[in-house]
């Protein structure tokens, strides 16, 4: 078990925004420098690396090793897939920590989409030769792509509108719900200085009139693309209580991956069930907490419909009444269950779900901008079922 | 300019049996279940005694979604488009498109029967339209 046996010392960002200068490299140096200077570690000590893989991380280890100066990495492992990784990374530094095979793991996420391509574009904004384009076979994206089934955001709105069909909703029932997230993230966006959409207005009028870009799903409804690079530090707990006052410790992490999730489900057995519910089981039992324990939660929002699922599917709402919920609680700073109090993907940046790990972390300090008042827990948590729990 | 499916020895099959105008899906020769998209063993029965079955052409429409903002130059001028993923009468899942009614006319639940377009120089898709 990691539990409380593991905890961050340590987060560093960068700046986000639509396009930033530096290389992702650069980035990845960045954030990393910050988050261990944050931990008070010299990064000489740094022994273990946890990473998303490519093609969705573009820096390597040995591209911080040589940078960083670090004396020898005793521990490195790479996650596949995107959300899929999110508590993957945790869980895999939490166990070389507890096994001794790593004393203090760095865990990074450097994003360069003005140059390495938008992941809301499928020509990746080059323009391509004349002539017939040829889908290379890959995780199925042949049976895909000539159908112009090519981006996250139309299979999002597939997942949405399977959601609607079978829980009875009208499009304005939807749009309701998705929008009071939409602009719930926006309003939390306005305290966070870091946030790309800090001096956006997003209002009811601007939500609905804005370009609809796949059916149900409209602009609003889907993350920003950016430049940036988050990191963060874990230590074993004792070390951890030598180096700061406010160590977060991880209760538990999980990662989950069930038939036809890549790289994002189409093909499951049912489009809704974003992961095995027993993937969430495991990470409340093995935090030792129940739902209600739970202070703040964020949840990977690439697209609204996420938090909104995430809701049920992590047990906080029954199935087809997070609608409802989001609706009548809301997610906002009064509501039961804060949710994504950095604006989250939609309004503070896109950083693979990494800088809703760093917001949980400040929360639990009670250093947010948007404080929960004594928030003790935190659950960070993608669609995909990789997540985590977090404590003070 | 068409978007054509790159073809693997896995997926060649299923491509040229729709170019002839059948819509199939993998089947295994040991246990006899059947899926979509293909794979290199049963993932029931883990046998590689594998074939290739026609199915009906029956389906219901499991999701569909209404494209309006290109996300590839090569789709600007199809928008408005439908993408949908349909459950055929034997189980399998696939994603789609829809003929034979306006993008926005397409449901959830709606029965539909396979059609053929062809795209290309031996290469048609499987497309659907209402039944």
């Amino acid at each position: 078990m990691i539990r409380r046996e593991v905890a961050i010392v340590g987060i560093g960002q960068t700046q986000y925004a639509k396009a930033l200068p530096p290389a992702a490299w650069d980035l990845a140096i960045e954030a990393v420098t910050a988050a261990l200077a944050d931990a008070g570690i010299d990064p000489a000590d740094v022994d273990g690396m946890c990473r998303f893989a490519a093609p969705f991380e573009p820096v390597s280890e040995p591209m911080l090793v040589r940078a960083l100066g670090i004396r020898e990495l005793t521990f490195f492992a790479q996650s596949p897939l995107g959300g899929e990784a999110l508590g993957a990374v945790v869980a895999h530094a939490a166990a070389a920590i507890v096994a001794g095979l790593a004393r203090v793991v760095v865990v990074y996420r450097a994003l360069s989409q003005s140059k390495g391509g938008r992941f809301g574009r499928a020509d990746r904004g080059r323009s391509e030769p004349a002539g017939d384009i040829v889908v290379p076979e890959e995780d199925n994206r042949s049976f895909a792509w000539p159908y112009g089934l090519m981006s996250p955001g139309q299979l999002f709105a597939l997942w949405a509108a399977r959601y609607a069909a079978v829980h009875g909703l009208s499009a304005e029932d939807l749009t309701q719900a998705l929008g009071s997230i939409a602009l719930t993230q926006r309003r939390y966006a306005h305290n966070n200085p870091a946030a790309m959409m800090r001096d956006r207005k997003l209002d009811w009028d601007t939500y609905r009139r804005a370009r609809m870009i796949s059916e149900p799903l409209r602009l609003f409804d889907l993350c920003l693309e950016n430049d940036g690079a988050c990191a963060y530090v874990l230590t074993s707990a004792d070390a951890a209580r030598s180096l700061r006052e406010d160590p977060v410790y991880v209760l538990s992490a999980t990662q989950t991956l069930s038939p036809y999730r890549e790289p994002m489900g189409i093909y499951t057995d049912d489009l809704l069930t974003l992961f095995p519910p027993a993937a969430a089981e495991r990470l409340f039992a093995q935090a030792g907490v129940t739902r209600a324990d739970v202070d703040v939660a964020e949840f990977y929002d690439a697209t609204s419909f996420m938090p909104l699922r995430s809701l049920e599917s992590y047990g906080f709402v029954p199935d087809g009444q997070a609608w409802r919920y989001v609706v009548d609680q809301g997610t906002g700073p009064d509501s039961p269950l804060p949710v994504n109090t950095h604006g989250g993907h939609l309004s503070e940046a896109y950083l693979h779900g990494m800088n809703g790990v760093l917001e949980g972390v400040r929360q639990l300090r009670g250093t947010a901008r948007n404080q929960v008042t004594d928030a003790a827990v935190a659950l960070v948590g993608a669609p995909a079922g990789s997540a985590m729990i977090l404590a003070r | 300019m068409a978007i054509v499916p790159g073809m693997t020895d896995l997926t060649r099959p299923y491509w040229e049996n729709a170019n002839a105008g059948r819509l199939v899906t993998q089947r295994c020769g040991t246990c006899g279940r059947g899926w979509h998209p293909p794979l290199p063993a049963c993932p029931h029965c883990h046998g590689t005694d594998l074939g290739w079955q026609q199915v009906r052409g029956d389906g219901t429409v499991y999701s569909c979604t209404v494209v309006r903002h290109a996300t590839h130059a090569a789709l600007a001028d199809q928008i408005p488009y439908v993408i949908a993923i349909v459950e055929l009468a034997e189980g399998p899942r696939l994603v789609t498109g829809i003929t034979g009614c306006a993008p926005e006319d397409v449901r959830v639940g709606m029965a539909v029967r396979a059609c053929f377009l062809r795209v290309a120089d031996g290469i048609a898709l499987p497309y659907f339209e209402p039944a």
